[in-house]
């Protein structure tokens, strides 16, 4: 089946809307593994970096739906294509649960996170088009994606202290991940702030929303592999 | 004097201030996530005891490795005041009475933030945290004239030995007086006046036993309230600013 999506998601080079297909087969790969497993995928590298690629088209969908293909499907793709790739070469978590995920708590928590980052990729590629445009359009567009990312992202926090609490008798752990899970709310309620402050909007906010998913990427792939943390599985 | 007030309630009513504390906060969890693995010694504990505990006992004994921290308290006590602050300013300053929503939903966000700032201070030095091991059928003496008795444990595996799940009966004294039973398991404590006892592990080495938590945050209450209030300014900003955007 994955290899099918490697097929699937370059239609979109054709024309925006021609994810759907794309779409429609992941969907149906995730429900699958779910059937496989007896659990919602959404373990280790595998299940996560392919659910990221699979938010990230479902977000472009939605936010290319009115557009014609140009530089946004051109760098969106590519991103998805990538993750994908990466998502083929990780290895597959099988087995069940763990007891401590079998929670709607985890479920809530992962699918909010995941959606985030899908929104923050997208406000990524909105900042890049923006660079390059006079009217600020892509800003808008930059904008309005973050601060949806950041409900959401916001939401998944709240979901993860109260899985926490009802885990581990804390909201609250004081371990890496949760430092840079903190790091990427500052630095969006930052991005937030500064659009409203003269001297800090323009160019200088819209690189803020791009080296936001940098902090993003790296917060999701980059602590986990090197620092020890409350959300290894 | 008067302009020395003054220029302080300007200071902390710019977004400005926002902004670079906002950023020096990003700075420090930075610098902590890097100094937290590097000094286990020193931030192991951290998670084990009240967090007020730790920072006397240790935090403090430790500052060339633990300053960020403190860096961290400081820097969100400024935006606590910074927040406050251009909250009552929003609110109380003229306004058409067509923005109420636009004006107030933000300062609902920055209420939520401020409960749940409320919360860690609460659960950072009140309360308690104790854990142990304990075997089946054994008593645990806790604060405040109660006992917890752990009756029975379970786990239930699958065909291929992989544990399914784990349980454990338990009870809770006071006053030599049944007060509450139930049973513990993954994501289930057993909460009784404000505490909850946490089934953390098994140990079956010389005989069923559990490693239990027994947590007492009077700042979860709050949290949880912030954070409803902090989802619910977020969607209200989000729709009003959406359309505006």
């Amino acid at each position: 089946m994955d290899f099918l999506l490697f097929i699937l998601y370059p239609l979109a080079f054709i024309r925006p809307k021609w994810i759907i297909p794309a779409l429609l087969v992941h969907i149906a790969s995730i429900v699958a593994a779910a059937e496989h497993y007896g659990r919602v995928p959404l373990i280790g590298l595998h299940d996560t970096l392919g659910f990221l690629a699979f938010s990230i088209g479902t977000v472009y969908l939605a936010a290319a739906w009115r557009r014609t293909r140009e530089q946004f499907t051109y760098i969106t793709l590519p991103l998805i294509l990538v993750l994908l790739a990466a998502s083929a070469a990780s290895p597959v978590s099988a087995g069940p649960l763990p007891p401590v995920l079998k929670t709607a708590w985890f479920e809530l928590h992962v699918i909010l996170s995941f959606v985030s980052y899908a929104l923050f990729a997208i406000g990524a590629v909105f900042g890049v088009l923006s660079l390059y445009e006079k009217e600020g359009t892509e800003e808008i567009n930059q904008y309005r994606s973050l601060l949806l990312g950041y409900v959401l992202f916001s939401t998944a926090m709240i979901f993860g202290g109260i899985w926490a609490y009802l885990a581990w008798g804390t909201y609250w752990l004081w371990t890496p991940k949760e430092l840079w899970t903190a790091i990427v709310w500052l630095f969006y309620s930052l991005y937030l702030h500064a659009r409203l402050v003269r001297g800090w909007s323009g160019p200088k906010v819209v690189w803020m929303g791009i080296i936001g998913f940098v902090i993003v990427m790296f917060t999701y792939a980059g602590v986990g592999l090197l620092m020890k943390s409350s959300h290894e599985f | 004097m008067l302009s020395a007030a003054n220029s302080m309630k300007n200071f902390f009513l710019s977004l400005k201030t926002t902004v670079w504390l906002l950023l020096t906060l990003v700075c420090l969890f930075f610098i902590g996530s890097y100094m937290m693995p590097v000094h286990r010694e020193v931030f192991g504990p951290m998670n084990e005891n009240l967090l007020f505990n730790w920072a006397v006992e240790v935090g403090l004994q430790n500052a060339w490795a633990s300053w960020w921290f403190f860096a961290v308290l400081a820097a969100l006590m400024l935006l606590t005041v910074n927040a406050v602050v251009c909250s009552v300013h929003a609110i109380t300053g003229r306004w058409p009475r067509t923005d109420f929503l636009i004006r107030i939903s933000p300062q609902v966000i920055h209420i939520g933030f401020l409960f749940i700032l409320l919360g860690h201070l609460l659960g950072a030095g009140w309360g308690y945290k104790l854990s142990g091991m304990m075997r089946e059928d054994s008593y645990a003496r806790l604060p405040g004239d109660r006992v917890l008795y752990l009756r029975k444990i379970d786990v239930q595996s699958d065909e291929s030995g992989y544990t399914k799940n784990w349980t454990a009966e338990a009870s809770i004294y006071e006053h030599n007086t049944l007060a509450k039973s139930g049973q513990l398991g993954p994501n289930k404590p057993l909460f009784y006046r404000g505490a909850g006892i946490y089934l953390k592990s098994l140990n079956f080495e010389s005989g069923p036993a559990a490693f239990l938590l027994v947590a007492r945050d009077p700042g979860a209450a709050w949290a949880l309230a912030g954070g409803i209030l902090f989802s619910l300014g977020s969607v209200m900003v989000l729709v009003l600013k959406w359309k505006k955007a």
